[in-house]
């Protein structure tokens, strides 16, 4: 049964906890989405070495489990003198994975503005930057935020493994209670529940969004 | 690629608006132009005919290298398009800043319109002025309403390109090429992608431009249209130039066996059609 006494007590506890997997998550995004941009901007240039780098990268973080970059971050690049406490490396590996997602995600809202729409600029005499700031980019940005918000939800399930590396966020504070109240239904049922919650928040916040953004 | 030879300029006295001297261009394997000589000159309104892959677009498109020529000599105003002279003679590709120079005077209208779907249909149309040629936005706003007004699009200003009907985005997009006030236009079938009863209303705002004296070269699948305003008409196929005349020659009255073959179903139409004005004419 469902002890609704104990339900009312973790509830502060597990609110707590959601606040830290949020600002995980959007620390996470907000460095994601920046690289991903970055990532692309220089795709855009046309340069060889730059188109590789952006092949790399994108192969390489996506092509590896969230939790070994974790691991390579947390426990790994101490070695060489890089130190990062939980919330820094998490939110850092989180950045760096989720970038690689969201500059695919750009690379593919770029690649569908026609073609035309770029010669017509370009013939206008309008430069290859302004090409990219005025007419590839509002178009490309505002095609992606349907898949920046199912992304957003990714990012956030990733999130979890944060307790891994002892991040206090949801999954590490639903595990503590376990161990220390030996009960299960309770906490993980609250455990589901706010990551539940979490992720129709961020479809609502990508829904007003792409409102706001709509031609 | 046969840019070694050395470039002869176009005769000095009245610099033809663009001048093409053997251009040729290949896609791998298959050359979709080949020995293009053309002269247009200020005023002229000529037109491109010829069945569809005959390079009439891509001959277009080198006018303002939207396509790279890769034999020959493209001319705008006496100013080589595309390449540049080294020191040692050769040619070389031109620098971006290079092309868009020398390419000012020439605006396109295209056949899917091409229009920015983010941008009000003024923003269309301030948006090159703003940007490219750095005027003040309330002075480009003021070019960008004469030339909508122009085209008859004045009342949709602030409409986005998706809200209006193909005709309409393409007076548009005559407006956005009119506002740099070019010296020539080139027009790319831009009757073709149009449902027929909106074809007229774009081929109005063209004509009255030959009127106005507007040079321009267009590719075109309207023989009574081209016919009526055309000074010159020229036939391609196969990528080559195969006759060049004054629309009389070309169209109402082919000579030339293939270009007789090319017309025979325009014919047959406007026969039945009777109003074709370019048939009677």
């Amino acid at each position: 049964m469902i002890d609704f006494t104990l339900l009312a007590e973790l509830l502060p506890v597990f609110g707590q906890a959601a606040l830290r997997t949020a600002a995980l998550v959007a620390a996470g995004m907000a460095g994601g989405l920046l690289l991903g941009f970055a990532m692309n901007a220089m795709r855009e240039t046309g340069l060889r070495p730059l188109a590789a780098l952006y092949w790399a990268y994108t192969t390489l973080w996506r092509g590896v489990p969230f939790l070994v970059h974790l691991f390579i971050v947390y426990f790994g690049l101490p070695s060489v003198g890089l130190r990062f406490d939980p919330f820094q490396a998490a939110a850092l590996t989180l950045a760096v994975y989720s970038g690689a997602y969201f500059a695919e995600i750009f690379r593919a809202c770029w690649q569908r503005i026609p073609r035309g729409q770029v010669e017509a600029a370009r013939c206008m005499g309008l430069t290859r930057r302004q090409v990219f700031t005025h007419i590839a980019c509002p178009q490309a940005l505002r095609a992606s935020l349907p898949l920046i918000a199912n992304q957003a939800i990714l990012v956030m399930k990733e999130s979890a493994l944060a307790s891994v590396i002892t991040y206090p966020e949801l999954t590490m504070t639903a595990g503590k209670v376990v161990a220390e109240q030996f009960v299960y239904v309770e906490p993980y049922l609250l455990l589901a529940l706010s990551y539940w919650a979490l992720a129709v928040l961020i479809n609502r916040l990508g829904g007003w969004l792409r409102r706001r953004a709509a031609l | 690629m046969a840019l070694d030879s050395s470039p002869t300029p176009p005769p000095a006295g009245v610099l033809p608006m663009i001048s093409m001297r053997g251009v040729g261009k290949s896609f791998g394997a298959h050359r979709v132009l080949q020995g293009i000589d053309l002269d247009v000159h200020a005023g002229e309104v000529v037109s491109l005919i010829g069945p569809s892959g005959s390079g009439k677009t891509t001959l277009l498109r080198c006018m303002n290298f939207l396509e790279a020529y890769d034999e020959g000599e493209v001319w705008i105003r006496g100013a080589l398009l595309g390449y540049r002279r080294t020191p040692s003679g050769a040619l070389a590709p031109e620098t971006d800043r290079g092309i868009a120079e020398v390419r000012a005077p020439v605006a396109m209208v295209f056949q899917q319109f091409n229009l920015w779907p983010h941008m009000t249909v003024l923003a269309n149309v301030t948006a090159p002025l703003t940007l490219a040629k750095g005027m003040r936005p309330d002075r480009a706003r003021a070019v960008a309403a004469e030339a909508l007004a122009r085209v008859g699009m004045a009342a949709k200003a602030d409409a986005m390109p998706g809200e209006l009907s193909g005709g309409q985005q393409q007076r548009v997009g005559i407006a956005r090429a009119l506002a740099i006030h070019p010296e020539v236009m080139l027009l790319d079938e831009p009757t073709s992608a149009l449902d027929p009863e909106l074809v007229d209303e774009v081929l109005e705002v063209i004509k009255s431009l030959s009127r106005d004296g507007m040079t321009m070269v267009m590719v075109t699948h309207e023989m009574s249209f081209a016919a009526e305003v055309s000074d010159r008409v020229v036939f391609m196929e196969q990528g080559r130039i195969v006759a060049a005349d004054t629309p009389g020659r070309i169209i109402r009255h082919p000579e030339h066996p293939r270009l007789q073959a090319f017309l025979r179903p325009w014919f047959r139409r406007s026969l039945q059609g009777g109003a074709q004005a370019g048939a009677q004419a």
